[in-house]
């Protein structure tokens, strides 16, 4: 066990730079000079743009101001942005609520698709089963940011029953909305998972065996089968918490929640690309690291998958 | 994406048909309780420090008050400098108003004013603004090509005595006193207590101004600035501004349905619906002094004959693009400036900014026609896609060229590609002055001086002679610059699109709301109902 971790610790390592190093070239690399395009249409004097230009190293070859980039990094510096904010105070200020909206979410999905997938799964065949099947896949294969401007304008504006933009009214009421929404693109899958899981599962040898001695279906399904479905669900909830991650950028730009996404959002807007290799490379983080723990979890889970 | 979230708004206006009678009472203060207002804003709020902000004019504005002011008439007054002359226009005196002072209590000075344009202009620190500052002397030396400065003080400025300095320009310039006005916030004045750190002064602006903010103010966060008791000028009939910042335009506009905030800047997809969302008069439209052009890449020899140019303009109907796209808002161009700016020779383009198809296409004709594929290109992401692409589609029906519109990725793109004259075709163009004069536009787009430099393409030198004739005229009445537009006429260089107007909505809490010259709502004379 040992042995896999630092194996997989140093893949971790070994994907972080390389990961990294991509984002950081695709931010800097790309047409057009950040700089020039502070003022938009208003150009700033040729003085200011050098002055800026070398401020920010911008007049150095790219390999050196990635190497620079991650030297700050191993000093926890995340740089600053072309106007002068340090990128990692604005991160922290964020990540609270980025991290309070993501769980929300999280936890909305876990409850609804697991419950949604029990529901399916134990009644396989039946309209229910079809039904649930039928209507998260529709809700899934809407666009996130139509769903989110629906709801606004249903739930917020129309029944006033929650607010649209912001979070000054605190967990949970400026959560959930927002929270739900994200939650609808995980459901589909995870509920599909969870069926099939259980369907097959119930199907065993072991079941039959259960069955056989007397045992009562409430007992069966809540002390054995549940634990045995449960595993590649578990596994795929968790992968779920980076896509999930994902859907905080867009679904923080319309609630106006002031997250890490939203920073991310804006970033790129103005083109600030130290904010958005900060950001990115956080998120590519926290997905690596959440990777690495579900492998870890899902082997204690089921004894079947050993790393020796 | 754009074009996807257009749809559902039009599917939603019924919902928001419903609500516009039900706006929450948050807003709305109580009976006696003190007069606040919450603006919504998108744009990035960089950084505070007047000679370094460049989208948070409303809040800098409210903050600092400027030498001068034009109204929405174009009419100057003076706020904080009592007098501003000069007797050749090279050399102005500014004399300040006794008494005014800082929001930390200390005097505004002569030399606050002198020691705050000297660090915008220092080439060193950097100032956005800095160039708003190039007109006087000694400009070039804290700005040198390479290397530090020699001297951070600019040579053009003596204190005379505590409330009195003089400026002397590289040139003679009648508009000086106009370029002094509210927009043109690098010639705000800054305390002592600024220049010792200035990154600090730029989380929380001590300004001169009637608001004072009262917080340091961190990234994402809102903005909040109250009355300051002691300012030397007229009364604000507000008590306490909060911006609030959005992620984007779209997002403050829902919330303004919601009625959680009072003053919001109209997206410009939401142009042609807000007649559906808002009451008439919770929408306002000031004309800004901005306008929009077609520029043709004079490295092209396709567009070297006047006949092309002219006959391009001729085949865009302005109108209906105005009616479709902008619900009427923006008022087509008959002149190379807004007809805002006073003096404006309105009319100037004549027949060809009027749309006509056979005379188009007879123009064209008679050029020879045009050879090849007509890509126009504009920055992406802008919002701009509509009115490209319509514009492509006037020039491929009436001329019969085969126009396309093309995007770039986005600005950075778009002003490096103009600027190594790589574009093969007509492009956007567009110049937001930050005082109404004709000069500002002209100067900026057609002129070599540091300003749009190539937005307008070709630069004429008889254009820059005819702004330097009425630059040293001492009429400030703008009239001087009709000659400079004749040439415009004659040499047909751009296309003049449209003038810009800036929208805004309001939520019921606000009567009333009036701009100055420069388009920009004034927070310190907004009318509130139930006043």
């Amino acid at each position: 066990m040992t042995r896999y971790v630092s194996r997989r610790l140093l893949e971790l390592v070994i994907v972080f730079f390389g990961v990294t190093f991509v984002i950081y070239c695709a931010v800097f690399l790309l047409p057009g000079d950040p700089i020039a395009a502070l003022g938009g249409d208003r150009p700033l004097p040729e003085s200011v743009q050098k002055q800026l230009r070398s401020r920010y190293g911008l007049d150095l070859p790219i390999w050196q101001q990635y190497l620079d980039y991650l030297g700050g990094l191993a000093r926890g510096d995340f740089g600053t942005t072309f106007t002068g904010q340090s990128v990692g105070e604005q991160m922290a200020s964020r990540w609270p609520t980025t991290i309070k909206l993501a769980l929300t979410a999280w936890s909305l999905t876990v409850l609804i698709s697991v419950a949604l997938g029990l529901a399916a799964g134990l009644r396989h065949g039946s309209a229910l089963d079809r039904s649930v099947l039928l209507g998260t896949i529709v809700a899934e294969s809407v666009p996130i940011f139509v769903l989110g401007i629906m709801a606004q304008y249903i739930v917020g504006i129309t029944l006033g029953w929650a607010p649209i933009a912001g979070v000054d009214d605190g967990w949970p009421r400026a959560y959930l909305l927002p929270a739900l929404i994200i939650a609808v693109y995980g459901l589909a899958g995870v509920s599909r998972l969870m069926r099939g899981s259980l369907v097959d599962t119930m199907r065993s040898d072991f079941v039959r065996t259960l069955r056989a001695k007397g045992m009562s279906q409430g007992d069966v399904v809540g002390l054995h089968v549940m634990r045995n479905a449960a595993a590649p669900v578990v596994n795929l909830l968790a992968i779920q918490l980076g896509s999930l991650l994902g859907g905080t950028v867009v679904i923080e730009a319309i609630f106006n929640i002031n997250g890490v996404g939203q920073l991310l959002y804006k970033a790129i807007q103005d083109q600030e690309g130290t904010l958005v290799v900060g950001v990115a490379t956080t998120l590519v983080f926290i997905f690596l690291v959440t990777n690495l723990l579900v492998d870890i979890l899902s082997s204690v889970l089921d004894p079947r998958i050993r790393h020796d | 994406m754009r074009g996807l979230l257009k749809g559902v708004g039009a599917t939603s206006v019924a919902f928001a048909l419903v609500l516009t009678g039900c706006s929450s009472t948050e807003a709305d203060g109580g009976e006696g309780s003190p007069a606040e207002l919450v603006i919504g804003s998108s744009d990035p709020v960089p950084n505070l420090v007047p000679g370094r902000q460049s989208n948070a004019f409303g809040l800098t504005m409210s903050v600092f008050s400027p030498l001068t002011f034009l109204d929405a008439e174009g009419e100057l007054s003076y706020v904080a400098a009592e007098s501003v002359e000069s007797d050749d226009q090279i050399t102005w005196t500014i004399t300040l108003r006794d008494g005014w002072t800082f929001h930390d209590g200390t005097p505004v000075t002569a030399q606050d004013y002198v020691d705050s344009w000297n660090t915008v202009a220092y080439g060193p620190n950097a100032f956005e603004n800095s160039g708003q500052l190039a007109v006087i002397a000694g400009y070039a030396d804290l700005n040198p090509a390479e290397g530090e400065p020699a001297t951070d003080e600019l040579s053009g400025l003596a204190v005379i005595d505590d409330l009195t300095f003089s400026v002397t320009l590289n040139r003679a310039d009648s508009q000086f006193p106009v370029q002094l006005s509210q927009a043109q916030t690098a010639f705000y004045p800054m305390p002592q207590s600024a220049f010792q750190d200035l990154d600090a002064y730029g989380k929380q602006p001590i300004g001169n101004g009637p608001f004072a903010v009262t917080t340091r103010w961190t990234e994402g966060e809102p903005i909040v600035a109250e009355r300051y008791q002691d300012y030397a000028g007229d009364e604000p009939t507000v008590d306490k501004i909060t911006w609030v910042p959005y992620s984007d335009r779209l997002t403050a506009y829902t919330d303004a349905l919601a009625g959680n905030v009072d003053i919001v800047r109209l997206p410009a997809n939401r142009m042609t619906q807000v007649a559906d969302d808002f009451e008439d008069d919770h929408i306002y439209s000031f004309s800004g002094p901005a306008i929009s052009y077609l520029s043709f890449p004079y490295w092209d020899a396709r567009f070297d004959d006047v006949r092309v140019r002219q006959a391009i303009s001729m085949a865009i109907d302005r109108d209906a693009i105005n009616e479709a796209l902008f619900g009427d808002l923006n008022a087509p161009a008959t002149a190379w400036t807004p007809s805002i700016m006073p003096g404006n020779p309105d009319g100037i383009c004549g027949e060809y900014c009027e749309y006509d198809p056979e005379a188009a296409a007879a123009l064209l004709a008679q050029a020879g026609g045009f050879e090849g594929e007509l890509t126009i290109h504009f920055p992406g992401g802008a919002g701009q896609d509509d009115l490209f692409n319509a514009i492509a589609n006037y020039l491929r029906q009436n001329l019969g060229v085969d126009a396309i519109a093309r995007p770039s990725v986005g600005w950075a793109e778009f002003s490096e590609d103009r600027n190594n004259k790589v574009l093969d075709g007509p492009f956007f163009a567009r110049w937001g002055a930050l005082y109404p004069s004709q000069q500002s536009t002209l100067r900026a787009v057609f002129t070599s001086a540091a300003g749009c430099t190539n937005c307008g393409g070709v630069i004429i030198p008889e254009v820059e002679q005819a702004l330097n004739d009425a630059d040293a005229s001492d009429s400030e009445d703008g009239e001087a610059y009709a000659a400079a537009q004749q040439h415009l006429a004659e040499g047909f260089p751009v296309v003049p699109l449209f003038e810009e107007s800036y929208n805004f909505v309001t939520s019921d809490k606000v009567a009333e709301l009036t701009a100055s010259a420069v388009g920009e709502p004034l927070l310190t004379d907004v009318i509130l109902a139930g006043d």
